[in-house]
């Protein structure tokens, strides 16, 4: 899979190809919208990530132009700009999502996840993690064959967990998603980690190996080594 | 360009010496006229009188000629006659007589009809030379003969008498104008003086002296009203200038405070070597800081928004009770961790109408301030009801240490913390009963702490009921 970063920013598209690299993506940068636009409609890319400040030609224009020319490419905004408005600018040139710097990166690659399987194929039903099963549909989990039982949040947590497996989750992804949340600064960090030590309780506790990590300062993520 | 003068003490005084000169012209033209009827009135006096004084004098000769009685010559009365002009006349138009002064020109010309025969006619005329004259005439019957008797004086005397009063008076109006003028000029400039002190005093205040007021000379009057409300106002600039400051101030500090950790524990510990253990423990602490500053940005945008007017209120109406009960939901692991036991009373009907949004995120600030600073084991309840002002009221009441009644305004000012040590906490950078404060105010509400220090605090707010 191919990713074109359009940011002007050299210490930021670094940051972001390592990290993407590091997620088994190609990644092309382009340091002016002029570049980004010739890049975009000449190679062939799965994704555009595009900073919408950028010297001479800016985001915005380069999304334009690319959507005129035809181009279908999911493009991914990257700004400091977060009022209702600019969002809605941002998405009615073109754009598919929509993030506001600064971000955590793990959400970034949730996004990037999210806009390339779109339309792909449907959320399966039943996620498998090492020895952990879970009927999403049905709403049972199942750990070495034992059942756990977790409240309705604390299922809805493990889900998103599974489904996001080996990535970490930052606590803004949760509160968005799990808990729907619109306001950023509705206070839900403390509610986020009591619940993640009740599910660790249930989870890892009685079990030799532990999958649910607290990545300190980042979020949370199953993974089955430490890494 | 425009003739209109700069200033206003030039703009009155010249108003005023306009109207007055305005004034002026009007009372000279009603003198004038008054005189001029007067005059007329004496002038017709004077001609009777000599019209009959003639008669007196007047004799018919032998031949038929009319004649002045020679004796009668020297007499004063006749000569003051023959200062006047003269003519007698028989009804059909022959002059009969003429007095030196008239010499051989006609008064008037033939009679008309009907002159003079019903006592006195007088007329405006013109000489046979073309001397305005006023002409009074008369019909008598001497020794059986009909005469016209024609008494006429010249216009110069009425207008001459007229000319001279007008000179007078118009000599004079410049100079009463010239010290209305100054004295308008003066009074003016004394009224207007406060105003000129005002603005030399208002030039000097900038941001730096906010705290200088405008002179009041008297408080009673329109300039001192002026003034006060200009005081007024330079209170509220700089009360709002201060809070700014100290907005700015402590905002800086919160930014700063996670800006110093990241860069001493960065510093650190590149200074030794470590394991990649320790160097990730690094890097997450770093980042945990990274959060904190994202959140304090993150709660100064939307305040700097909310204090902008840029945040639009979407006001629906919903059931108060069900709102609590889902800020509690949220909150009810943290509630259930510390054993904290949460009551919910009320009126399940009571609606509020507001930004639903908005006001679940002020009771969920307040209901997690409830949770943070009520210890282990200890109550929270809240209650719904009605005031009578058709508000709806929620009150949320802990059994934690209180709130020092020193401290209690101080609560939702911003960046404002009961307790300094817990700062680093996740929400906990002062900010939250603040917007709680912001978005209940912003829908029409009022929010405060009712304080008791015996028995925990208790935070209320009104929202408008339906």
């Amino acid at each position: 899979m191919r990713i074109l970063i359009i940011e002007d920013e050299d210490k930021m598209a670094r940051a972001l190809r390592t990290g993407l690299e590091a997620d088994q993506f190609s990644v092309g940068i382009a340091h002016t919208g002029e570049e980004g636009f010739f890049l975009a409609s000449t190679e062939s890319y799965d994704l555009v990530i595009l900073d919408l400040m950028l010297p001479e030609h800016d985001g915005m224009q380069v999304l334009t132009a690319l959507r005129q020319r035809g181009l279908a490419v999911p493009v991914l905004i990257l700004t400091s700009k977060d009022t209702v408005k600019d969002r809605v600018l941002g998405l009615n040139a073109g754009a598919d999502d929509y993030l506001v710097k600064p971000f955590a990166f793990s959400e970034l690659l949730a996004r990037i996840h999210a806009l390339l399987r779109r339309g792909k194929q449907e959320l399966a039903d039943r996620l498998r993690f090492a020895d952990l099963e879970m009927d999403a549909s049905g709403r049972k989990v199942f750990r070495d064959g034992k059942e756990l039982t977790l409240t309705a949040r604390e299922f809805d947590l493990l889900e998103y967990l599974l489904r996001q497996q080996g990535r970490v989750v930052s606590r803004e992804m949760l509160a968005r998603d799990v808990w729907e949340e619109t306001a950023r600064y509705t206070p839900l960090d403390n509610v986020i980690d009591v619940h993640i030590a009740h599910l660790r309780r249930k989870l890892d506790d009685p079990f030799a190996k532990r999958l649910l990590h607290t990545v300190r300062g980042v979020g949370f993520v199953l993974r089955e080594e430490n890494p | 360009m425009s003739l209109r003068p700069k200033r206003v003490r030039t703009r009155l005084t010249l108003t005023y010496v306009g109207m007055l000169a305005g004034v002026l012209a009007v009372y000279f033209a009603g003198v004038s006229v008054l005189l001029f009827w007067q005059m007329s009135t004496v002038l017709k006096r004077l001609a009777a009188e000599d019209l009959e004084t003639v008669k007196g004098l007047l004799l018919v000769s032998d031949d038929g000629q009319v004649d002045v009685r020679e004796d009668f010559h020297h007499h004063t009365d006749w000569k003051q006659v023959q200062e006047r002009l003269l003519e007698i006349l028989s009804p059909d138009g022959t002059i009969l007589y003429r007095n030196e002064r008239l010499g051989n020109r006609t008064i008037g010309g033939p009679p008309f009809a009907g002159e003079g025969e019903r006592g006195y006619s007088g007329r405006s005329a013109r000489m046979s030379d073309g001397t305005p004259i006023i002409l009074i005439s008369r019909k008598y019957d001497l020794q059986g003969r009909t005469i016209l008797i024609r008494v006429g004086y010249g216009r110069d005397l009425i207008w001459g008498e007229l000319k001279e009063t007008m000179l007078v008076l118009l000599l004079a109006s410049p100079l009463v104008l010239a010290g209305t003028a100054f004295a308008g000029y003066k009074i003016v400039g004394r009224a207007l003086d406060p105003v000129t002190k005002m603005a030399l005093r208002a030039e000097q205040i900038d941001s730096e002296r906010l705290n200088e007021r405008l002179p009041i000379e008297n408080p009673e009057d329109e300039l001192g009203h002026l003034a006060r409300v200009f005081n007024a106002m330079l209170s509220r600039i700089e009360q709002s200038f201060e809070q700014l400051q100290r907005f700015t101030a402590d905002a800086s500090h919160e930014l700063r405070t996670p800006l110093a950790s990241i860069r001493s524990i960065g510093e650190v510990r590149l200074q030794q070597s470590a394991s990649p253990e320790e160097y990730r423990d690094t890097i997450g602490s770093m980042l945990e800081e990274v959060n904190r500053l994202s959140g304090v940005v993150d709660s100064l945008l939307t305040l700097s928004r909310a204090d902008a007017g840029q945040i639009r209120m979407q006001v629906s109406v919903f059931p108060m009770m069900a709102l609590v009960r889902e800020a509690a939901a949220l909150l009810e692991v943290l509630i259930d961790d510390k054993h904290l036991t949460f009551t919910l009373a009320g009126e399940e009907s009571l609606g509020a109408e507001a930004d639903r949004l908005y006001v679940r995120l002020a009771v969920v600030n307040i209901l997690h301030n409830a949770v943070k600073f009520t210890p282990p084991g200890g109550s929270i309840s809240a209650r719904v009801k009605c005031t009578n002002h058709s508000q709806v009221e929620l009150s949320i009441t802990d059994s934690g240490p209180g709130i020092p009644a020193e401290v209690a305004p101080k609560v939702f000012e911003r960046f404002y913390r009961l307790d300094e040590s817990r700062s680093g906490e996740g929400m906990g950078a002062g900010l939250g009963l603040s917007i709680a404060k912001w978005a209940i105010e912003a829908n029409g509400g009022q929010i405060g702490l009712a304080n008791d220090p015996h028995s925990g605090s208790t935070f209320w707010l009104r929202l408008p009921a339906i």
